[in-house]
């Protein structure tokens, strides 16, 4: 009985042993992300990734909120090997490896690569596989039957504006989504650091704002750029030519409107316009592209052109090469072909040829002939947008005596911020 | 041999204790630890010793937040009360269908207050909600009740007593139905009405039940997150925004330091109102016995 239960055990060792032994070492990759829009495509080209190379295994995290998961996560050490969270923030307190000296940028268009060094040390912490559109979304229809075209100045975007409402009364000429305050934030960061953005370049604005060296610019000069954007905002408010519930109406009222014809123009990036077609694929022909309109004299208009879809790596990371490996793939003409249409924007490498949207004609077009601008990314970040669309909702609700007033508002938690 | 299981009950508690310890204990005294810091949540903390509190009481959000997070508290808190109360005496009688209506009642309280909140604005949303539609077509303008901070805070605090009145109720309910018919019986047979039986039999014994719901009301409208969020986000602008939501932002906004300071803040203004109301409250229970 002794000897039977003896080799019953020994087999039971040996087989679990050889178990061990015959399993393959596997490195296990950390990928952590913010981005709802392509959770499902992610799960798939791992898999697919991984069906490629065993040995390496990639955990995909998804979060909502994935910034302050991620403070979370840092608060904790836990540093995902791979991130699509990036801030100055974190760059500035060495957590993401220094990509600078990768073979990848040779690819990369050369201005992506300006928008991902990072100004303090010159180096490249961060990589971006696409660059992103913002601009007016309008109602094609209406704008060829009353004959409108792009507003190159203030009181051109007024008279396009007037003109809808004179001629679709059930219309709302400019829709705006108050309560999510962000694409209220949005319109300082486009309109206003716009100008910032024209007046001192790319560059420039990027080192005044690190900063704090806005000189004539500043927020808070009387008969300024920001009272002169309260002031254009007011106007489109007492004229009636924004929705009249812009600071209680969602980013989803907004989509629904301008998809079902009920609104003429919107301001938004190239990340709505799958949803607005998914709501009325009618849509698809019918959606035209143009400039953020100066909200001061002399002044251009202007499209957002920013980088997109970042990816930054540990600078702890355990296994550099297995990271590598899966960057490639990730980076392949292939994966960034599917990634661009799927994403609706443009590659930001040279060698990818995507049919990412199906207003890239007009896109094209107005990247061309305006001033492109790009997100404020060396803006303080304890000021967010979200921040700044806030302070938006009390100007519409009368919360300030002057747009002056508004403007020392903003200016007071700007400079708090740094 | 003889086991000594005297001092067992110590050894049964560690468990719990632990747990209590690591979920509760740990993070207090981290959490004082860092108010007294300037700490972005993932860099290192540096002490910068009573600064953050000081901070607060010169912060104007802060202080606006404090007003709105009070005044919130004045309106629910009393407002629950009365409505668990009168749902609990109403629903205390015997007629048909009473355990389907007590269900229906306590139900919003099971929801998730973002879930309760979500549901609300899509129902009260300025000039697409079902309501404001609903007012339109029998001729009322409703304006737009949630642009200014006296009507929104009206509207929260409606729909938050809205959803917890079934749960002050039970509460109610089962001091109610711990009353004695016996006290009822004779009241009765004394001749004495309503008001009198309210007075003298039914508050008293329902003492306990006014406690637990008025503490609880207290610490949960001073608390008030969630239907905040959901309703208006703390808008338009920072209007209804209450110290619950201005911690979180503060701590997400690289001022963890900062809002741990809040935190312990909000901590006393919700426990010195607790413990005044809890004495008064005892006095109270002392005169009825």
């Amino acid at each position: 009985m002794n000897k039977k239960l003896m080799t019953i055990i020994t087999l039971i060792v040996t087989a679990a042993a050889l178990w061990a032994g015959g399993k393959q070492e596997v490195t296990e990759l950390s990928f952590f992300s913010g981005r709802v829009e392509t959770v499902e495509w992610t799960e798939n080209i791992i898999a697919e990734f991984q069906a490629l190379h065993p040995e390496i295994a990639v955990e995909h995290e998804y979060q909502n909120d994935a910034s302050n998961v991620m403070k979370i996560k840092l608060a904790s050490g836990e540093v995902p090997d791979l991130t699509t969270v990036v801030t100055q923030d974190f760059i500035d307190q060495g957590i993401f490896m220094d990509l600078s000296s990768q073979p990848f940028w040779n690819r990369i268009l050369p201005s992506v690569k300006d928008l991902c060094t990072d100004l303090k040390s010159g180096r490249q912490f961060k990589v971006a596989t696409n660059v992103t559109m913002g601009g007016l979304f309008y109602n094609k229809e209406m704008f060829s039957s009353l004959g409108l075209k792009d507003a190159r100045t203030w009181d051109e975007f007024v008279a396009n504006l007037e003109a809808i409402k004179a001629a679709y009364p059930e219309v709302d000429p400019l829709f705006l989504a108050g309560k999510d305050s962000w694409t209220l934030g949005h319109l300082i960061e486009f309109w206003v650091h716009g100008i910032i953005k024209q007046e001192l370049g790319i560059p420039g604005s990027r080192q005044a704002f690190l900063d704090n060296d806005l000189g004539n610019l500043a927020f808070d000069v009387p008969g300024g750029l920001m009272e002169s954007f309260a002031s254009a905002l007011l106007e489109l408010q007492e004229k009636g030519l924004i929705n009249a519930d812009a600071v209680t109406a969602t980013y989803d009222n907004q989509k629904e409107a301008f998809a079902s014809g009920k609104a003429a123009v919107i301001n938004q990036g190239m990340w709505v316009v799958g949803d607005i077609i998914k709501l009325n694929p009618a849509m698809t022909t019918n959606i035209g592209f143009g400039p953020f309109p100066p909200v001061m004299d002399g002044y251009k208009p202007m499209v957002l052109t920013a980088e997109d879809s970042v990816l930054a790596v540990s600078a702890e990371t355990a296994d550099w090469e297995a990271v590598l490996t899966f960057l490639e793939f990730l980076f392949s003409p292939e994966v960034q072909k599917e990634y661009c249409e799927l994403r609706g924007m443009p590659s930001a490498f040279k060698d990818v040829q995507a049919d990412w949207s199906p207003i890239s004609g007009d896109v094209s077009r107005a990247v061309e002939t305006y001033v492109n601008i790009n997100f404020s990314t060396e803006a303080p970040s304890d000021l967010s947008v979200d921040d700044a669309g806030r302070l938006i909702q009390e100007l519409l609700t009368g919360m300030y005596d002057s747009p002056y007033d508004f403007a020392k508002a903003y200016a007071a938690i700007w400079n708090a911020a740094y | 041999m003889h086991i000594n299981t005297a001092n067992w009950h110590k050894y049964m508690a560690l468990p719990a204790f632990l747990l209590f310890s690591l979920f509760f204990l740990f993070p207090l005294f981290r959490g004082l630890q860092l108010s007294f810091t300037a700490w972005d949540g993932f860099s290192t903390p540096e002490f910068i010793g009573l600064r953050n509190f000081i901070q607060f009481f010169s912060d104007k959000r802060a202080l606006g937040d404090m007003k709105t997070t009070l005044l919130f508290a004045l309106g629910s808190a009393p407002l629950l009360n009365l409505c668990g109360l009168s749902l609990a005496l109403l629903l205390n009688s015997g007629f048909r269908g009473r355990h389907l209506v007590r269900s229906l009642v306590y139900l919003p309280a099971v929801i998730s207050p973002m879930i309760m909140g979500s549901v609300w604005y899509l129902l009260l949303q300025p000039q697409r909600g079902i309501f404001y539609l609903w007012l339109e077509r029998v001729s009322v303008e409703p304006g737009n009740w949630m642009l200014h901070h006296g009507s929104a805070l009206i509207l929260i605090i409606l729909v938050n007593v809205w959803q917890y009145a079934g749960m002050t109720m039970i509460i109610y309910l089962a001091g109610l139905q711990a009353i004695p018919e016996e006290q009822y019986e004779a009241a009765a047979l004394e001749g004495s009405g309503r008001w009198k039986v309210f007075r003298y039999i039914t508050l008293p014994w329902l003492f306990p039940s006014i406690r637990i719901n008025v503490i609880t009301n207290i610490i949960g409208s001073l608390s008030v997150f969630e239907i905040i969020l959901a309703l208006t986000d703390g808008g338009p602008g920072y209007a209804t925004e209450s110290l619950s939501i201005y911690i979180m932002r503060m701590c997400y906004g690289n001022k963890t330091g900062y809002s741990t300071a809040v935190a312990i803040i909000l901590f006393f203004i919700i426990m010195v109102p607790v413990l005044i109301t809890l004495r008064g409250l005892n006095r109270m229970g002392e005169s009825y016995e």
